[in-house]
């Protein structure tokens, strides 16, 4: 079965102003998500900013960043089993971060 | 494989953030002084969020309680240090935070909580806070809520709450409010104002006016948690124990008001086995708790209502005589149209609709009635007895024009057609 990378970024502000209860409703369909049975891994990124790396003239450069623009932070990655595109879409269709305003990247990992 | 192997060592209890986040503001907000009320909310909120970034993937903690109080006590630690919010006193609010981190595991605990909690509602209930900022500040603090959640509760526009809450807590610090208990003289004032607020807040939840929700259970039961945080007290009042009494015994009544699709059903139609038997029993305790000493507030003569409703085994053994007898009491010390119109039911009850018809009168033109549709209701279904189809048709329409609940709604419209199609 092909498998899928599900990109999360999150809105930061997103969760700020949720109440107490809707937070943990929130939580819960996070579980739930981790524990789905085409989830195959699930991993969230750390809160820092972590590390760019970049060639430029021929010298490797390291930077912090590389968010300080962006209002959308790279917050985790799941690797779900899916048929097709149009299934893996309909799949994340209801992962909670959508809901509370952030994106999702899904891509194909190429051999599966 | 990622993380996905760790098992769920604790289940999410329901309203486990909302209760944990009541509590812990208490907590934090004695320890850091009334003044920063919002830094510990912040610290709160933050502990929870940190929650959920994390819980998905390391699985819910043993014990999820006190995973969220040490972390919202390292946030705040960080944040006094950081600020240096407290001046000079930091170093010691730090070690104070830091022990009291330490303490989740304490037996005392629990009881320090629940003091916090206390004292906390009594805060926001002091006379210095305005009246209709008391309610949302209650609910927002010790109670947990949104300001989201208590803006659709009380059908209000959320920036309206978010202002009332704003300035509320700079009364707090503008008028250097403690956490301090009232005494003497004082201590009676604050009981009624807490007594007040934990009441409306009950009714609210009770009678939701808004769209779908004939009833906003959390509100409810909310109230009914601060009813008997008051109640357990070592403030000894009966008035508060006659509250309690009343609210669980009206909330006993929850499951049994709404059938399968969400329509009312009236009180004398209520199946009550499906009457909750555990807040009838805590009902009924307290009631007796309340009878001690010689107070009688309207508290205890709504309780006692609430009392013989209860005991009645069968619609048909309802103590109406009884029932109309302390609506007489309860007229006499609260002579609100509200009252009167409960009263009327009782009287139409016991001496039949015409009588019932007439007990009305008198608030009939009330104009605090006026927007109730209630009133109308009751009188359509009266004049509908008599037989008096065109008058109770009347009625209920013009009850159908004013602002209440879909289920109740439907309920109206069902008695309009009972008048027109027979």
């Amino acid at each position: 079965m092909p498998q899928f990378m599900l990109l999360l970024y999150d809105d930061p502000a997103g969760f700020q102003r949720l109440s107490p209860e809707e937070m943990q409703m929130a939580m819960e369909k996070y579980m739930a998500w981790t524990k789905k049975p085409f989830t195959k891994d699930a991993h969230r990124l750390g809160e820092d900013l972590g590390r760019v790396m970049r060639s430029a003239g021929g010298q490797i450069r390291t930077t912090d960043g590389p968010y300080s623009e962006t209002k959308e932070i790279l917050g985790g990655y799941y690797t779900i089993e899916a048929a097709n595109y149009d299934e893996a879409v309909k799949l994340a269709m209801d992962h909670p971060t959508l809901e509370h305003g952030g994106t999702i990247e899904v891509r194909h990992v190429w051999g599966t | 494989m990622g993380n996905l192997g760790t098992p769920d060592t604790g289940v999410l209890l329901e309203h486990l953030f909302r209760l944990q986040s009541g509590r812990m503001v208490a907590h934090l907000t004695r320890l850091l002084g009334p003044a920063h009320l919002e830094l510990a909310e912040e610290t709160v909120q933050e502990a929870m969020l940190r929650a959920l970034q994390t819980w998905p993937y390391h699985g819910v903690p043993e014990n999820a309680g006190a995973w969220l109080f040490k972390v919202a006590h390292n946030i705040a630690i960080d944040a006094v240090r950081r600020n240096r919010t407290l001046g000079e006193k930091t170093d010691a609010m730090v070690a104070e935070l830091s022990q009291s981190a330490a303490a989740p595991h304490d037996p005392y605990l629990e009881d320090q909580l629940r003091d916090d909690e206390l004292r906390m509602i009594f805060m926001c209930c002091h006379t210095e806070i305005p009246r209709d900022a008391r309610v949302a500040l209650s609910l927002k603090t010790v109670g947990g809520f949104g300001v989201r959640e208590i803006a659709r509760a009380f059908l209000a526009d959320e920036a309206a709450i978010a202002q009332r809450l704003v300035r509320a807590k700079r009364q707090i610090r503008e008028r250097r409010l403690t956490l301090d208990m009232p005494r003497g003289a004082e201590l009676k004032g604050r009981l009624d104002s807490v007594l007040e607020v934990v009441y409306f807040m009950f009714n609210e939840g009770y009678a939701a006016h808004a769209g779908e929700e004939l009833i906003r259970q959390d509100l409810c039961l909310e109230a009914l948690r601060l009813g008997r945080l008051v109640a357990a007290s070592s403030i000894v009042t009966p008035r508060a124990d006659a509250l309690v009494a009343l609210m669980a015994l009206e909330a006993a009544r929850l499951p049994a008001r709404v059938d399968e699709s969400g329509d009312l059903i009236l009180l004398e139609h209520q199946d009550r086995s499906r009457w909750d038997e555990g807040l009838i029993a805590l009902g009924f305790h307290h009631f007796e708790r309340s009878m001690a000493g010689e107070e009688v507030s309207e508290y205890h003569v709504q309780a006692a209502i609430a009392s013989t409703h209860a005991r009645a085994a069968d619609p048909q053994s309802r103590d109406w005589p009884m029932i109309l007898e302390l609506y007489d009491q309860l007229l006499e010390m609260n002579g609100s149209p509200v009252v009167a119109l409960n009263r009327a039911v009782a009287v139409a009850k016991v001496h039949g609709p015409a009588e019932g018809l007439a007990a009305l009168d008198p608030v009939a033109n009330d104009p605090k009635l006026r927007g109730y549709y209630l009133l109308l209701a009751v009188r359509g279904h009266l004049l509908l007895e008599l037989g008096r189809r065109a008058e109770a048709a009347a009625s209920f329409r013009a009850a159908l024009e004013r602002p209440c609940s879909e289920p109740e709604r439907r309920f109206l419209r069902r008695k309009l057609e009972a008048c027109e199609g027979l």
